[in-house]
């Protein structure tokens, strides 16, 4: 059960464990879903334990020498460590990768894209959030303590580039009476592991998902290469997409770049992200405004699974006037 | 960040042996201009700016005396080159070009890869080649390229149509580009041009002046990745985005996460017109990025940016929210998040943001026409937003408070309804929406 990111058979090592954040993600994660993290590493710190009962080691042979069944790298590392530790990974036979540090250099991030693809491995990331699949388990702190509030189960999956609007948008289709079968942060980085059309053609073939939520930022070309999968025909399923940064285009002296705009001459902007997707088939609509979205799935004849629980006028919790 | 052309070349193109016309840096006509014409029979004045197009401006200047170019010099000190002030000019030994190449290495997001990018018809704004003769070629992301890989790619540009007898040396300069993109951690490495220009060198053998052809670096764009292992602030000291200086309140604001890593309460800019009567407190990357769109979109006009997030403690946020509530000309406020998952609610707004508005209405500098919105969710969200509602009866204000059940987006909406109301604010001409 679950998606290929995060399921029934996924046994989480963290990698930089007993750092402030990762130890905090790895107390509350077991707490939410006990035994999915099977250990963690921090060189140095091997025969540790972060309470309650997750073993710390000092490489990830040592921990696959204990648990063979480890098969998924959460890391937490700084950013100059964090090629290190991917390649530990790979080298490792582990097969999913999740990048949460932020400001990997950009040179590593091309090293880590190569190195995953030459082994087949999926990386996520980096600056991913992280994952959840209700039912299931999450990586990374998405949802925080208790993502009960933010984070039903149903069918729409939720990809994401900017980590806070991943569990603000399925609060936000929740809210509604949209579930989530996943909700994934893919992170804005200009190399990013994992894009939405690298995992198009599962959540094509997965019957569990009704629709996609794609949440774009101006910059790079994934999102048209999302556009392009749709309208290849790889991925006919219905798809809501918002993307970001459009503003910037009317702003004076915000530049897009030499070469940038060269290499990808017509992409990159929001307006092109916009329209690319508009064009790109039937069953696709480009919010004009973030809370749009919902609006955008209802459209597209996604049935919800669950009441909704607004409706499209909210009252104040509190008015002065 | 964005180098300027003498640093790139005084750092990367040397370090690299990229080859480029000898060159004097000044800020003024001095001796060492006036000797550097003298010897060299005339130079190139060149703008050190950010900006590109600097030939259109007329900020580059070929010069044939000393007084030309000491006029040349002031001249270009003082001008603004497309609104942007030089901080220096290079002083260039002139070139006998024979083609002009464009040349730059940057990443690509269609191959997730580095891509060296060239065509035979340099010189010009990169958007006006015609597209089908510029190649893209992308290469594995590794430290080097191997020079018979440029010459393949040299020979698909028609570069050896002309210039074959060059190949050969022109493949190792290419090939050290490339080197100089990777090793100094390079987002972009653009030349152009990278002519091919005719030398006088001293042959070897008879010792005789001869004429030769060889690859020159006119010119350098060069933007550092802002994450490299070596920050580029350490090599090159810090570089505002804005041409103005910072003003007081984003110094101040600066100063909040100095001493303290808990959470980020402190990146606070202002639109560098300084313009704008929304006051914005929003927390998060994406979430401030949707929101300050959205108001723009809806007629707002932002009077500052805050991208708040990580839970920062109360006293952090009871500075940051003294500094946004300061900026004059304000009429309305937004106080905007997402979901958080992390950040407590009763902390940076039930407390931070109540105790700072208690004092300054104790001080007497709390506007009491000002219009506000707050819409927030995470971890104690309940508690929080009753304490600032209690903060905004005891103290006369008037807003609404929404938790998450609101979706985002629809506060910037709200807050323009409610301004348009009961303030007759006059929306910018970007406006469209409604609730």
């Amino acid at each position: 059960m679950g998606p290929s990111l995060l399921n029934e058979n996924t046994r989480i090592i963290v990698i930089g464990a007993t750092g402030r954040e990762a130890s905090q993600v790895v107390r509350e994660s077991e707490d939410l879903f006990p035994g999915r993290i099977a250990a963690g590493v921090t060189p140095g710190k091997g025969g540790t334990t972060i309470e309650p009962n997750v073993p710390i080691f000092n490489t990830i042979k040592e921990a696959k020498a204990q648990d063979p069944r480890i098969n998924l790298a959460l890391i937490y590392v700084p950013p100059s460590s964090v090629k290190d530790a991917v390649l530990e990974a790979i080298g490792n036979g582990l097969k999913t990768v999740f990048v949460i540090t932020e400001h990997t250099p950009i040179r590593d991030a091309a090293e880590i894209y190569l190195a995953a693809k030459n082994a087949g491995v999926r990386v996520v990331g980096g600056t991913s959030l992280g994952c959840f699949v209700p039912n299931v388990g999450r990586i990374g702190a998405i949802g925080g303590k208790d993502p009960s509030g933010a984070l039903a189960a149903g069918g729409v999956v939720v990809i994401s580039k900017s980590g806070g609007l991943t569990v603000t948008t399925a609060e936000m289709l929740k809210r509604r009476g949209h579930g989530v079968y996943f909700a994934v942060g893919i992170g804005g980085d200009m190399i990013a592991g994992t894009t939405y059309a690298d995992l198009m053609d599962e959540l094509q073939a997965d019957p569990h998902v009704t629709a996609l939520c794609m949440l774009g930022e101006v910059g790079g070309a994934y999102e048209e290469q999302a556009a392009e999968a749709v309208a290849a025909g790889r991925f006919t399923k219905p798809l809501a997409a918002f993307i970001g940064g459009e503003f910037q285009e009317n702003q004076e002296g915000v530049s897009f770049g030499h070469a940038g705009a060269v290499v990808e001459r017509g992409k990159g902007k929001a307006s092109d992200k916009k329209t690319a997707l508009a064009a790109a088939g039937r069953n696709v609509r480009v919010a004009r405004y973030y809370h749009n979205l919902v609006d955008c799935i209802e459209e597209l004849g996604v049935k919800p699974n669950l009441p909704d629980a607004t409706g499209r006028v909210v009252q104040p919790k509190y008015a002065t006037i | 960040m964005n180098l300027y052309e003498h640093e790139a070349v005084a750092t990367i193109y040397r370090k690299y042996g990229i080859s480029h016309p000898r060159f004097v840096v000044a800020t003024e006509p001095n001796e060492e201009v006036a000797a550097f014409v003298r010897e060299n029979g005339g130079a190139v004045v060149k703008a050190m700016v950010l900006v590109g197009k600097r030939g259109k401006a007329g900020a580059v200047k070929l010069v044939k005396t000393e007084a030309e170019a000491a006029k040349a010099v002031t001249d270009i000190m003082n001008m603004l080159v497309w609104g942007e002030k030089p901080v220096a000019v290079m002083v260039c030994e002139k070139a006998d070009i024979q083609a002009e190449m464009y040349c730059a290495v940057t990443y690509s997001t269609e191959t997730r890869s580095p891509v060296i990018t060239l065509s035979m018809d340099g010189g010009m704004d990169v958007e006006a080649i015609d597209p089908s003769r510029i190649i893209n070629f992308p290469v594995d992301a590794r430290p080097e390229v191997e020079p018979y890989q440029i010459r393949d790619m040299l020979v698909a540009i028609g570069f050896t149509r002309k210039y074959g007898e060059i190949l050969r040396q022109a493949s190792l300069t290419i090939a050290s580009v490339y080197k100089a993109f990777w090793g100094s951690e390079a987002r972009l490495l653009e030349i152009n041009p990278l002519a091919v220009v005719k030398v006088a060198r001293k042959d070897r053998k008879t010792g005789e002046m001869v004429e030769t052809l060889e690859l020159r670096a006119l010119d350098a764009v060069v933007t550092l990745d802002d994450d490299a292992t070596v920050a580029p602030q350490k090599i090159y000291g810090e570089r505002s985005a804005y041409t103005r200086e910072s003003t007081r309140r984003e110094v101040d604001a600066l100063l909040i996460d100095r001493d303290d890593h808990r959470g980020k309460a402190g990146s606070y800019v202002e639109p560098e017109d300084m313009s704008g009567d929304i006051a914005m407190m929003t927390f998060g990357g994406g979430g401030s990025a949707v929101t300050i769109e959205t108001c723009y979109d809806a007629g707002l006009r932002p009077a500052n940016f805050t991208d708040i997030g990580g839970n920062p403690p109360a006293e952090k946020m009871y500075k940051i929210s003294r500094i946004i509530l300061s900026k004059p000309g304000i009429k309305g406020v937004l106080v905007c998040g997402g979901t958080a998952s992390n950040t407590r609610i009763d902390v940076t707004l039930g407390e931070g943001l109540v105790n700072a508005i208690d004092d300054l209405a104790r001080e007497g500098k709390l506007d009491r026409d000002l219009i506000w919105v707050v819409r927030r969710g995470g971890p104690e969200v309940e508690k929080g937003l009753r304490l600032l509602a209690e903060c905004f009866q005891r103290n006369g204000i008037k807003g609404r408070i929404f938790d998450s059940e609101l979706p985002i987006t629809q506060a910037p909406l709200i807050l323009r309804d409610l301004l348009v109301e009961h303030r007759g604010y006059v929306c910018g001409d970007t406006a469209q929406a409604s609730v």
